[in-house]
């Protein structure tokens, strides 16, 4: 994430969390992948939230990475079915998913960008290539992000051995860490294109994503916390350096055309500004 | 049922409030489970503090026959402490999650009450006589001078003030990994389960030491996890019966003679979704908070997050009825799952088994159940007359004798007078605990810190 590290106030986000929420009970005009992707974003908080306590109540974890996979199964049936992979009813360029980027919680997963990297090269025709390596849903990062929750509760509950050395509640472990680190290093690099690439939050509705001056949207969000989060070294499937370099090859006309991405994402703003006051009524 | 009038209505009006009045709730005295005795004499709650206070009604007074007894505190005692588990460096939280109640046998009560991990079997006893006249010791317990002794005398019982006394009697403990939602008594009045949220253990009230495992839903890999265990009671009758609720909104009933572990289900009870219904959270919704066998065990209730389903023993792929609990707030799932309110824990209840219930129809035993909304609302429904209502738990509302106003919530649209919309509800007044005596209608309503007790106005 690209967040200047000022923390975002728990009010602010609860805030604007229950404008979203609001917005998706009363709005029946919102579209249907942002209502998703909101509850999608929902849930990822709220297990992000539960890892971090010492006991997370395994009732509603479960509940909740249902609730996750189930999204997640409706993408990937979605992706296998339209592989040029522009949802019905979103066009590149508009504006409704203004009230998004608030609520969009990055988690780092370093082991799903080798999928990104092989479905994008698929793609090469389309328009859009950002907007399209960002609408596959890398299905081993939000399996792993269950696993990873569903396993910590086995070691912190249960008295037998837990098969994966993950103490709870502690640290992760160096391996994984390094790797994150370093995709934050090379996402710095590529920031004025790419957004929020490589991390953990799936959207396939991401026009706004190209919209937006990240800098100005994400400033005030502190992902520090969630940037060694959410790792399971048995299910790595490549060593990091290579892992590091899939950004590079993941997005290969970014850099040239970052400098117009930016152009798009200023002349936006205003029009998003426009969208958010109606989504959160003020 | 509206209170308007009929033979069978049932008129309710506030009868008593017991808790503190201040709106600044204290943690501790939140209550987290109410449960009448078989009698229905004593009415017992527990809190998030670990403490248990014992209601009596007391004895119908003959010159009042308009009201029935009212219920004092009778007993409290610390039932749990709060715990911590090296090991795991957890804290063991003290809240009384279930109470449960002994038939009884002697002059003594008994009642299990668990916490997330130890279920404790307490002896509730009175003693309104003692022993005076001892011939070593002096009436402050201090031993005499042998010496002294010239004359002896026989020590004789006099009265004293009546002193309630609780002790703990078994302590059944470390059989459970996971949180224990509830406990049930079996019908041979000698054993009884307990579940948390992967296992159901069976338990000898005499025997602390053992247990033995019936039901084990946890996967060889957590991470195939996808179903818990929510709640589970024994069948009232059939002592090798009970059933276990699900996190899918799935009832599994099993028999206890088919094997030692009860993984394999005799009837599983699931009713298709509804595909107009469907939405991300259908699953979570259908999460079954609560089960309760009717009397004759016939039939089970469950309660999931909108609605109670009455479900037919012999009929398992859909309930004979489904009763609305609160459909309005199916279109605010979204800001409901948002604030966590959608997974809150609403308990149901059947109405008791007296047949004093219904003076001119006949009618089965069980014919309304009970069960809590938010804005301190709670709900019945009558299955005979399939008409509902709503009622609200409220200190405003505290003229003994005074029928209560039945409330409305308006969905949408225009708000008639008298109605509050959907939008005003407070969804931090939640009524997730209520009891009906087994055998008369008065009724417990546990808002977060008080406890109502409501009942029906005699003529």
């Amino acid at each position: 994430m690209l967040g200047r590290g000022l923390k975002r106030k728990l009010s602010d986000y609860e805030e604007n969390m229950a404008g979203l929420s609001s917005a998706f009970d009363s709005s029946r005009s919102l579209p249907y992948l942002l209502r998703r992707q909101l509850v999608l974003n929902m849930c990822l908080t709220k297990l992000q939230t539960y890892k971090m306590l010492v006991e997370p109540n395994l009732h509603r974890s479960v509940l909740i990475a249902n609730t996750v996979r189930q999204i997640q199964e409706e993408m990937r049936q979605e992706g296998t079915q339209q592989p040029i992979g522009v949802c019905p009813g979103i066009t590149p360029g508009s504006h409704s998913y203004a009230g998004m980027e608030s609520s969009v919680i990055s988690l780092q997963l370093p082991s799903g960008i080798s999928q990104q990297e092989s479905n994008c090269c698929d793609l090469g025709s389309v328009e859009d290539p950002i907007e399209n390596s960002l609408l596959i849903v890398s299905d081993d990062d939000m399996s792993s992000a269950i696993s990873s929750i569903l396993k910590d509760l086995d070691f912190v509950e249960d008295i037998s051995p837990p098969t994966c050395l993950v103490p709870a509640g502690d640290d992760q472990p160096k391996f994984p860490e390094s790797t994150s680190l370093k995709l934050e290093d090379d996402r710095q690099d590529l920031k004025g294109a790419e957004c929020v690439f490589g991390s953990f939050e799936i959207s396939n509705s991401t026009s706004y994503l190209k919209d937006l001056a990240i800098d100005d949207i994400f400033e005030d969000i502190d992902t520090s916390m969630y940037d060694s989060d959410f790792c399971c070294p048995p299910l790595m499937p490549r060593p990091p350096s290579l892992a590091a370099e899939e950004p590079l090859k993941t997005f290969p006309s970014c850099n040239s055309s970052s400098a117009s991405n930016i152009q798009i994402c200023r002349t936006d703003l205003s029009e998003l500004d426009h969208i958010m006051e109606i989504l959160v009524g003020s | 049922f509206l209170g308007a009038g009929g033979g069978n209505d049932i008129q309710w009006c506030f009868s008593q409030v017991k808790g503190a009045v201040d709106d600044d709730v204290a943690e501790a005295d939140i209550i987290s489970t109410v449960e009448f005795n078989h009698s229905g004499e004593l009415l017992a709650t527990g809190d998030k503090g670990g403490r248990v206070v014992i209601f009596q009604q007391e004895q119908e007074n003959k010159t009042q026959s308009h009201s029935r007894g009212e219920y004092n505190v009778y007993s409290t005692f610390q039932s749990h402490e709060p715990e911590f588990d090296y090991l795991k460096s957890l804290e063991i939280e003290e809240k009384i999650n279930k109470i449960r109640w002994l038939p009884q046998k002697n002059a003594a009560q008994f009642l299990l009450s668990t916490n997330d991990k130890t279920i404790k079997l307490w002896k509730i006893s009175e003693r309104d006589k003692r022993p005076e006249g001892y011939n070593l010791k002096e009436e402050d317990g201090r031993y005499r001078d042998p010496t002294t002794v010239t004359t002896l005398r026989v020590p004789v019982f006099r009265p004293m003030d009546l002193m309630v006394e609780a002790s703990p009697r078994r302590i059944f403990a470390n059989a459970h990994t996971y949180h224990i939602n509830s406990i049930s008594i079996n019908s041979d009045y000698e054993t009884y389960l307990s579940a948390d949220d992967l296992r159901i253990n069976l338990w000898h009230l005499e025997i602390t030491d053992r247990s033995f495992n019936i039901v084990d839903i946890k996967p060889a890999n957590m991470e195939e996890l996808t179903e818990v265990i929510t709640a589970a009671e024994f069948h009232p009758n059939s002592c090798n019966t009970f059933v276990y609720s699900s996190s899918k909104g799935t009832i599994r009933l099993c028999d206890m003679r088919a094997s030692a572990l009860c993984d394999r289900h005799s009837k599983l009870f699931e009713e298709p979704e509804d595909p107009s219904n469907r939405s991300f959270f259908s699953e979570i919704i259908s999460s079954i908070s609560d089960v309760k066998f009717s009397h004759s065990g016939r039939y089970m209730m469950t309660r999931d997050y909108l609605s109670v389903k009455i479900w037919d023993l012999n009929m398992e792929n859909r309930p004979v009825e489904t009763y609305q609990v609160h459909e309005y707030l199916r279109s605010k799932l979204c800001s409901l799952y948002e604030n966590d309110c959608i997974f809150d824990k609403f308990e149901c209840c059947w109405n008791g088994s007296d047949r004093q219930n219904c003076n001119f129809l006949p009618s089965p035993l069980c014919s309304i159940v009970m069960t809590g909304s938010y804005n301190n609302f709670f709900r019945m429904f009558d299955r005979n007359t399939k008409r509902d209502i709503t009622l609200e738990a409220s200190r405003e509302n505290n003229k003994p004798r005074t029928v209560l106003k039945p409330r409305k919530v308006c969905a949408s649209g225009k708000r008639k007078k008298d109605e509050i919309s959907v939008d005003s509800l407070d969804f931090n007044k939640k009524i997730l605990h209520t009891a009906w005596h087994p055998k008369e209608n008065i009724i417990a309503v546990a808002t977060t810190n008080n406890l109502y007790i409501f009942q029906d106005k005699m003529n």
